[in-house]
């Protein structure tokens, strides 16, 4: 080809230059049109657009809920559309439509524990506590564990709706088989005494427990067993992984893999429907697909320890950048949409927790306990979680930043230096990104 | 392919064992890549309860259709299967005509700044498209052609592989025989279409199926584009088969997938055929 001459190459430069200034335009060109046209297109305060990734193959109960909703309030309408198949798609999504016009924002989006903060933080969400009182609502049925995880600087910036904690799954078959008591270990130190009997009596084909890998949310699941060691992934805005507690519990998990009683899996819940692995942590959600993929009867307990047990799953928000009567609108939507009679509906049709305090009291729902024991179990281990970490959840790729580094200690790699490099990057993105914020 | 032959008589005469180690690996390689297409086709029409076991199932036992009319019933498969052929049609004709033209242009016209020109069409392969996800977004969304066809394909029709290709192939062409036409008084349409185009189907043919198949698998910007069945493609769709926090049923999904799969599968056997009459036609004659 043509040798690159001087003249091309400032020609070149020129183009670049250009095409960056039309980049620059077209994101700030946005910002402008989309405070001048306000809800003039969109949603509308007629027309609710709800951005859902149908958490735990939620789609139906979403549509029954909305069809009772707009029977209730004659004047507006839902339109559910598919945010993506899983939180982080649909945050990426979210993160494209701010770049554009306000008049297309959904009105409201489902947003993860891990999602919603950063959102919160770039003024990108509302504050629900103003919009409840504004429509006369009250927040206080909530259960204030899981209503209080979205709390930052004195307001909230969702509603809790399709909740989930861990939940111990185990195959009862082989407890039995291994002589064990028929319950879940109250302390990690006792499975750890419990595993060898387990692979005495299942085969060295299979594995006594089977847990997520560091890029399917280990870092969840880990919290407990830092917590049971007393340890935590930070305290408030102070990274402490590096607390000699904290390392203790990433020690406890090399043991496990040195007895080689442990699997890292990407789908553990496919290794335990298989009956290849004895216990699993899992999430909550995955109950009801368990229970549709075993060929064998299993059973849930708490996680080890007291009070140790991580909240998690999604809650519903709404943006900040939508019109006062969209904003209306949205509100009443969202609190039908996690009212009593609807959790319960939602809770059943997927094995997510009932958000309100009343639904445990509602008849159908203690019914629906009573038939489904793993359920139950499920549901009362409520009362025993504990908000998670910060460093986790808040802070930006918490959670990928700690799944990485639960690889390398589980790899084999020396505990105390992998989680003090860990706490250094993470104090690098509080100081840079959250600090100047708060 | 006989003047290969003369060459090395060693070729004909290969011993067994050499032969026999040729076919395992070709063998091992069918198997690598044959496998996991299998399983999925098996899967899709096993039950539920009979995907995560073991040992592991080759032959669905009992062998159920329900995942099929499962996909077909709980996401608006026709809808998703409708857009996906408008906008692989659209877009591979886009990409198509402009990465022929440009390239022409490029390769054998003469004009004025042509090399800096050439030059920022390669530049722009160099960007990864991630990149301009957020300026496109925001000047796609002003315009207000989110939710249409035009949003999902206009920004993504842009060729610099095509142009790049396109061109070295023109370039590798005999400069005798675009001479020859020239001389002969072709202009630069026939010339395109009566010699160059001529001598260079098979790689225009492996280009379009490159596009074709990148086009249907297209997942990122049209999932920011669209936000329902309207204008949706099927890679899409399909994301609503799977569940997150544990426990998809993958017969659906797998379903689906083969569902997906076929056209594309269709379209390659029928262009790998074109391809190799391309290769054999032979170019240069009088």
């Amino acid at each position: 080809m043509d040798k690159l001459t001087r003249r091309g190459f400032l020609g070149l430069a020129g183009a670049a230059g250009v095409a960056t200034g039309l980049a620059a335009c077209a994101g700030t060109g946005s910002t402008a049109t989309g405070t001048a046209s306000g809800a003039a297109a969109g949603g509308g305060s007629s027309k609710v657009i709800w951005w859902s990734n149908h958490p735990g193959n939620s789609k139906e109960a979403e549509q029954k809920i909305i069809a009772a909703f707009q029977l209730a309030n004659p004047g507006i309408t839902v339109d559910l559309q598919d945010g993506g198949k899983n939180y982080e798609e649909l945050a990426q999504k979210f993160n494209g439509a701010l770049a554009g016009n306000a008049a297309q924002l959904p009105d409201v989006i489902v947003a993860s524990d891990v999602t919603w903060f950063n959102f919160a933080l770039n003024k990108q969400l509302a504050a629900v506590d103003d919009l409840m009182a504004a429509a006369g609502l009250k927040t206080d049925d909530y259960v204030d564990a899981l209503y209080s995880d979205y709390l930052f600087n004195g307001k909230h910036y969702a509603l809790p709706f399709a909740r989930s904690t861990p939940l111990f799954y185990y195959n009862a078959e082989m407890w039995k088989n291994a002589g064990l008591e028929d319950r879940g270990p109250k302390t990690w130190q006792e499975f750890k005494e419990w595993a060898p009997k387990l692979q005495a009596t299942i085969g060295s084909d299979k594995i006594p427990i089977i847990l997520a890998d560091g890029t399917n949310y280990l870092d969840w699941y880990f919290q407990n067993m830092a917590w049971n060691f007393g340890g935590a992934f930070s305290k408030e805005w102070t990274p402490t992984a590096s607390d000699p507690k904290t390392i203790e519990a990433g020690k406890f998990l090399q043991e496990l893999v040195a007895m080689k009683v442990v699997k890292f899996s990407k789908t553990p819940e496919a290794d335990f429907q298989a009956g290849i692995a004895a216990c699993m942590l899992q999430s909550t959600g995955a109950l009801g697909g368990t229970t549709k993929n075993s060929k064998f009867a299993f059973k849930t307990a708490f996680l080890p320890g007291d009070g140790n047990c991580p909240t998690g799953g999604a809650g519903v928000a709404i943006p900040a950048g939508i019109s006062e009567d969209r904003k209306k609108s949205a509100i009443k939507f969202v609190e039908f949409l996690t009212n009593t009679a609807n959790t319960v509906l939602f809770t059943q049709a997927t094995g997510y927790m009932p958000v309100r305090k009343s639904a445990l009291d509602d008849a159908g729902e203690k019914a629906f306990l009573d038939k489904n024991p793993n359920s139950k179990v499920a549901v009362e281990q409520l009362a025993k979680t504990r908000s998670q970490d910060n460093a986790r959840v808040l802070v930006q790729g918490g959670g990928a930043r700690i799944g990485k580094s639960l690889d390398q200690v589980a790899a084999g790699q020396d505990v105390a230096s992998v989680f003090a490099a860990l706490d250094k990057e993470t104090q690098g993105v509080i100081d840079a990104q959250i600090k100047p914020k708060l | 392919m006989s003047t290969h032959a003369q060459v090395g008589p060693s070729d004909r005469h290969r011993s067994p064992l050499m032969t026999t180690a040729g076919y395992a690996a070709m063998a091992f390689v069918v198997l690598i890549i044959a496998v996991p297409l299998l399983w999925i086709v098996v899967t899709s029409f096993k039950e539920r309860q009979d995907i995560y076991v073991r040992p592991a199932q080759w032959i669905p036992n009992p062998a159920t259709t329900d995942n099929y009319s499962t996909v077909v019933t709980t996401i608006p498969f026709p809808a998703y299967f409708r857009n996906s052929l408008i906008i692989t049609a659209a877009l591979s004709t886009a990409k198509i005509v402009l990465g022929v033209l440009s390239a022409y242009a490029l390769s054998l016209l003469r004009f004025p700044g042509r090399s800096i020109v050439f030059l920022i069409v390669i530049s722009a392969l160099m960007v990864p498209n991630q990149i301009t996800v957020i300026s496109n977004y925001a000047l796609v969304s002003q315009l207000g052609w989110r939710n249409t066809y035009q949003g999902i394909v206009i920004p993504l029709a842009g060729v610099a592989f095509g142009t790049f290709l396109m061109r070295n192939q023109f370039l590798s062409l005999p400069t005798e025989i675009i001479e020859a036409a020239r001389l002969d008084g072709a202009g630069p349409m026939k010339l395109l279409w009566r010699v160059v185009m001529p001598m260079s189907w098979p790689t225009l043919v492996a280009f379009s199926l490159i596009t074709v198949v990148n086009e249907w698998n297209e997942y990122l910007w049209p999932f920011l584009m669209s936000d329902n069945e309207a204008t949706a493609p099927l890679q899409v769709g399909l994301t609503i088969l799977q569940n997150n926090e544990g426990g998809t049923n993958w017969g659906p999904v797998m379903a689906g997938t083969v569902l997906t799969v076929l056209p594309i599968l269709i379209l390659f056997l029928m262009l790998q055929r074109q391809m190799i009459k391309g290769l054999t036609a032979g170019a240069v004659k009088g």
